[in-house]
């Protein structure tokens, strides 16, 4: 990325094909919509083109990313507040109504049961899973990344985890 | 025995995060504690299970939106450093050409006093300069003469043609120069330096002791070349005075015949 910022920037290219997935994957986790994650990839590699000035390059990159990515939610859902679709969801049925032996079947009803439960969960405890469970971070960079201590985080990814059992413990009733 | 200060202990349980005396520690808590191995169990569980959620692959068509951003962005990039460039270049060149005005200036003076000088001191110094080459070309002009008369004297006979041929390059000859060649022309053993000076001598027929000397030499003339020659150049002079001397010489004897002929011819050409 420090080559991006003088001036290399083809390296963007490069920084791309790494972390598009990574990237996509947590956006995805996020939104539940394949294409609006797609857009917002494009906007974070935008914004960390036309930004990349304020990469200082004392932290790591993947910090620097994920920080535009969590800003690009941000004014995403202050935009479109009332409007929340769930693709996810509906691809994770399809996929469990197919003709599959009754073990497996129950594990992807149980897969889709706590995947409709995640998404009951709040932007930010859904957000430090995200990062914690998906993108299998490590609590010390979360902590960097939402800039509190790793203790909190710590707690917030065990409340989180709380919060998500109950609610599937309800959506199981 | 706080349940809740094993919180933290949870997540790096399930995570994997937790360092062997972390993890101890919990293990014991967990031996006594049921409600905390029921849950520790529940997490565990469910956090295997969120592991299973796959996460979509992005579609081939966000690589293509990402190279095509990435390369509008370059062109307008490249755009924005051209115009700076360009601004860049031009804010360099005025420091450039600072320095050719005074380069201009100096080379305005010098042609001012070059040609101030030209002015002041030009006049004089030509007038010294024409006195001097004169002088000078006067004296070269002496020097051939003296040479030229020297040449006459000479005993070889291409020396004394020599001699002669130097008068065609003496633009105002004098008296001294017209004599030497008149006793040439009358007295020189060998017909080729008569000849000659024959020829030089028709340059100077604007001078009337030249012309007057031919005439009189015309009788003096023994060799039929001579007098043939002298024929030739009476007619070209359309000098009437010379046909008194030519009948003279008609009077001779041992005349040559094609001479005489001719010399009858000239007469009558010339009255």
């Amino acid at each position: 990325m420090l080559k991006v910022k003088a001036g290399d920037l083809d390296r963007m290219g490069m920084l791309f094909e790494r972390y598009n997935r990574q990237l996509y994957g947590f956006l995805f986790h996020m939104t539940y919509q394949r294409e609006l994650s797609e857009d917002m990839v494009q906007q974070v590699f935008y914004k960390m083109l036309k930004y990349r000035h304020t990469f200082t390059g004392t932290g790591e990159y993947i910090h620097w990313m994920y920080s535009i990515a969590r800003n690009v939610l941000k004014d995403h859902w202050r935009k479109n507040k009332q409007q929340v679709q769930h693709e996810g969801v509906e691809a994770a049925e399809t996929i469990a109504g197919g003709l599959v032996p009754d073990e497996a079947f129950e594990k992807k009803q149980a897969k889709a049961e706590l995947h409709r439960a995640m998404e009951k969960l709040s932007e930010s405890q859904r957000e430090i899973l995200a990062l914690s469970r998906f993108q299998e971070l490590k609590c010390q960079e979360i902590a960097e990344i939402l800039g509190m201590t790793e203790g909190t985080v710590k707690v917030r990814i065990h409340r989180a985890m709380q919060e998500l059992k109950s609610i599937y413990v309800k959506m199981e009733r | 025995m706080k349940c809740e200060l094993y919180e933290e202990l949870f997540t790096g349980w399930i995570n994997k995060e937790l360092s062997p005396e972390e993890s101890g520690a919990l293990e014991r808590h967990i031996a006594g504690c049921a409600n905390c191995r029921e849950e520790l169990q529940g997490l565990q569980q469910m956090w295997d299970t969120m592991g299973q959620i796959e996460t979509p692959e992005p579609s081939a068509n966000m690589g293509v939106k990402f190279y095509a951003m990435l390369n509008t962005y370059k062109e307008s990039v490249n755009e924005q450093r051209s115009l700076w460039a360009d601004i860049k270049y031009q804010v360099s060149r005025i420091w450039e050409w600072q320095p050719r005005w005074p380069m201009a200036y100096n080379l305005a003076m010098v042609v001012i006093l070059v040609g101030a000088g030209y002015l002041f001191f030009g006049k004089s110094k030509s007038d010294d300069q024409d006195k001097q080459l004169k002088a000078l070309s006067s004296q070269v002009h002496e020097l051939k003469q003296t040479m030229m008369l020297a040449l006459l004297e000479n005993p070889s006979a291409s020396e004394r043609i020599r001699g002669v041929s130097y008068t065609s390059e003496i633009k105002h000859a004098d008296k001294q120069v017209i004599d030497a060649l008149l006793a040439t022309l009358n007295n020189d053993p060998n017909v080729n330096v008569r000849l000659s000076t024959l020829d030089a001598l028709t340059h100077l027929t604007g001078y009337p002791e030249v012309r007057e000397g031919l005439i009189k030499s015309i009788v003096e003339q023994d060799s039929p070349l001579m007098q043939l020659a002298i024929a030739d150049v009476m007619l070209k002079l359309q000098e009437k005075r010379s046909v008194t001397s030519f009948k003279e010489l008609l009077k001779q004897k041992g005349l040559d015949n094609g001479v005489r002929d001719k010399i009858k011819q000239t007469i009558t050409q010339l009255i």
